[in-house]
């Protein structure tokens, strides 16, 4: 579903009149994304950043064929968003909320994953198949069409590398901010395949940190691929303070389990190449693909 | 976030799960300790085991648990003890608790991301070594918690048929336990297991601050004990994320966006500068207020280490000209800061901002450049101190 995003594909906003809403329905569609409608509470507003504005999913689907959906809602509204979605026939949704409670992601994955759908977030600024589409907020000065498949769980240190690769003349095919929660949609290991099989997808750059188990389990998973595509890796949060999430919820290092340790020489068995530091990153990508 | 063991012992006792009788320590009840010594009044008969109370594992590697054979030794090791650094957290609580006797075991439940449901960790071999035994088995069950006493079953199949029940049940208490108060781990390691039961020997419970508004208990732990959870109160009031990293820093960071911020923080400790802060200030919420900036500004001008400070903002979304106002107005009101600032400003705005702050504070340096900003900081820590 994901490498087939288009600037064709429909697409609405829920919460489309919130401040949120507004203002990135409005930048989607100057970026070009075909916003069709979105969704509101409020009975009184027939139409919000140009487009239609609906009761619920179920009729702004009916009315207009999306199968698409990014939900602007609260932490605590998200799971009514994405089931209200799903219900609605939506078959990919971004949240971008950050602090959805754990165990709604659960029951959020739970349903995603019932109804065949795809779900990025929470916490993500979304993601962009530059020159095509954008879901969310990834900033439009880092975006370029090019050959580097990006997946990151931080979406600021994402921006980093994203500006850097456009300064130095390059773009990215696929961008998906998998996001900072524990519990989560889409995971590096669901998306090496789609890299993998992508065309306009040259090489990848992982943008992770520490916590969890997602960049062993891609590892794994790469090493089993036995990597088709360069996979160049950032973690982030060697400094961490143990028992402690570092902002995002699924940051947190718990003795050994999450440590950048781990992560390192996961990644590094298994071929991807681990850097320390944005710019030394940047540098070898850019060097292997000039 | 992982609560002290001592509050994750309450809980487990308040569902159903037994714990060793103790006495939770502070500076200001340390003479009660010392007036109950006298009389060998402490919990149970002994000996005892000292706890440092700090939310982090490995702590008996650490030296932060002791075990006392006499009254005396247990309140010196309580004083030794309380005011230490253990991994990076100071000790303002230890626990004093009766040690227990039993077979050590493990047990834990948690959250599995990849399966949304859950996950149960059992193993013969409990202690302090637990993430390199070869005994550990675990299985997946549906967020139940007569399911994962199903699943649980299945690993306690070599334990003796009139121990198993117990364990089951403390396992499937665990799991009520886990869901109700929506925690992400549940774990205890070692649970001592005996013909009479099992008994929590430790605590390790992680509680989702984002479900913290809908967990009143869990809420009540935290306002309980502001020192010991200092990031996780000042998160839950600020509504943004400031976690000091070291309190003998010399670099305070400005910044926003957790994965920038942790990823500056291992720069600046790459290049052998002391970053004293991680900051997720999420310009995007500040709404025209200074008060964030204020708020981290006078955080980090408390610690008399503090050498520069590093902002550093990225704004995809965010109007740079309006956080340059506000960064001006916060540094205007923050007259204690003595240190140098260099700010990072790239983004929408960035010609804007960078006009107001020459404006108003000239000797300022502004760059869009990340790595230049990161020399300049570093070259003002590699300064001899005024």
């Amino acid at each position: 579903m994901i490498a087939s995003l288009s600037r064709n594909t429909p697409v609405i906003v829920q919460g489309i009149t919130g401040r949120m809403g507004l203002t990135h329905a409005a930048l989607m569609r100057g970026y070009g994304t075909n916003i069709v409608g979105g969704t509101s509470n409020r009975t009184d507003t027939k139409e919000a950043a140009g487009v239609p504005v609906f009761v619920n999913c179920r009729a702004a689907v009916l009315a207009t064929g999306a199968v698409v959906s990014v939900a602007m809602a609260p932490p605590m509204e998200t799971l009514g968003a994405v089931e209200e979605a799903l219900a609605a026939g939506i078959r990919l949704i971004v949240t971008v909320a950050e602090g959805i409670p754990l165990h709604d992601a659960m029951r959020i994955g739970r349903a995603v994953r019932r109804a065949g759908a795809t779900w990025i977030g929470g916490s993500t600024p979304g993601l962009a198949i530059p020159g095509e589409i954008k879901l969310g907020f990834l900033p439009d000065v880092c975006l370029r069409p090019g050959p580097f498949g990006i997946m990151s769980k931080s979406g600021t240190l994402s921006y980093e590398c994203g500006y850097r690769l456009v300064q130095a003349g390059f773009g990215q095919s696929i961008w998906v901010g998998v996001g900072g929660d524990q519990v989560k949609g889409v995971r590096f290991a669901d998306l090496l395949p789609v890299f993998f099989a992508d065309p306009r997808t040259r090489a990848i750059i992982l943008v992770g940190e520490v916590g969890g188990n997602e960049e062993e389990e891609c590892a794994a998973l790469l090493q089993r691929l036995a990597g088709r595509k360069p996979v160049y890796a950032l973690i982030a949060g060697r400094e961490a303070k143990e028992g402690v999430s570092m902002g995002h919820a699924g940051a947190l290092v718990l003795g050994e389990a999450g440590s950048l340790t781990s992560k390192t020489h996961c990644l590094t068995a298994a071929g991807a190449r681990v850097f320390g530091s944005i710019e030394s990153l940047i540098d070898a990508c850019v060097q292997d693909l000039t | 976030m992982l609560l002290i063991e001592a509050d994750g012992k309450a809980l487990l006792a308040e569902h159903g799960i037994d714990v060793p009788a103790a006495v939770p320590t502070i500076n200001a009840t340390l003479g009660d300790l010392q007036g109950k010594a006298r009389g060998t009044s402490l919990p149970g008969t002994g000996p005892w085991m000292v706890k440092a109370q700090v939310p982090v594992g490995g702590r008996g590697k650490a030296g932060g648990i002791v075990r006392c054979d006499t009254p005396q030794e247990a309140v010196a090791a309580v004083s030794g003890l309380l005011g230490q650094r253990l991994k990076g957290h100071k000790v303002d609580v230890c626990l004093v608790e009766q040690s227990v006797t039993g077979d050590e075991r493990y047990l834990a439940v948690m959250v599995d991301p990849a399966s949304y449901g859950l996950r149960v960790i059992y193993s013969v071999q409990g202690g302090v070594d637990i993430e390199q035994s070869m005994a550990t088995q675990s299985r997946l069950s549906p967020p139940h918690p007569a399911s994962v006493a199903e699943a649980l079953a299945d690993l306690v199949a070599n334990e003796p048929a009139y121990r198993r029940s117990h364990i089951i049940a403390t396992g499937r208490r665990l799991a009520g336990l886990l869901l109700q108060c929506e925690l992400a781990l549940a774990e205890i390691n070692p649970l001592f297991v005996s013909d009479d039961g099992c008994v929590a020997g430790d605590a390790k419970l992680v509680v989702d601050l984002s479900a913290v508004e809908r967990q009143p208990r869990i809420a009540a732990l935290l306002e309980a004990r502001p020192q010991s959870y200092a990031d996780a109160n000042r998160k839950l009031t600020e509504g943004f994320d400031y976690v000091e990293i070291d309190p003998e820093g010399e670099i305070g960071l400005v910044t926003t966006g957790a994965g920038l911020s942790m990823m500056l923080i291992d720069e600046l400790a790459a290049r052998g500068m002391k970053p004293l802060n991680f900051c997720d200030i999420r310009t995007g919420q500040m709404r025209g207020s200074p008060e964030r900036v204020m708020h981290v500004l006078t955080w980090i001008t408390e610690r008399p280490s503090l050498r520069a400070v590093l902002v550093s903002v990225f704004a995809g979304i965010t109007d740079l000209g309006e956080f340059g106002g506000l960064l001006a107005t916060g540094l205007e009101q923050t007259p204690a800061l003595r240190v140098p600032v260099v700010a990072r400003l790239v983004g929408r705005g960035a010609a804007e901002a960078r006009r107001i702050l020459a404006d108003r504070h000239p000797g300022m340096q502004v760059t869009e450049d990340l790595e230049e900003a990161l020399s300049s900081v570093a070259a003002i820590a590699g300064e001899p101190r005024a």
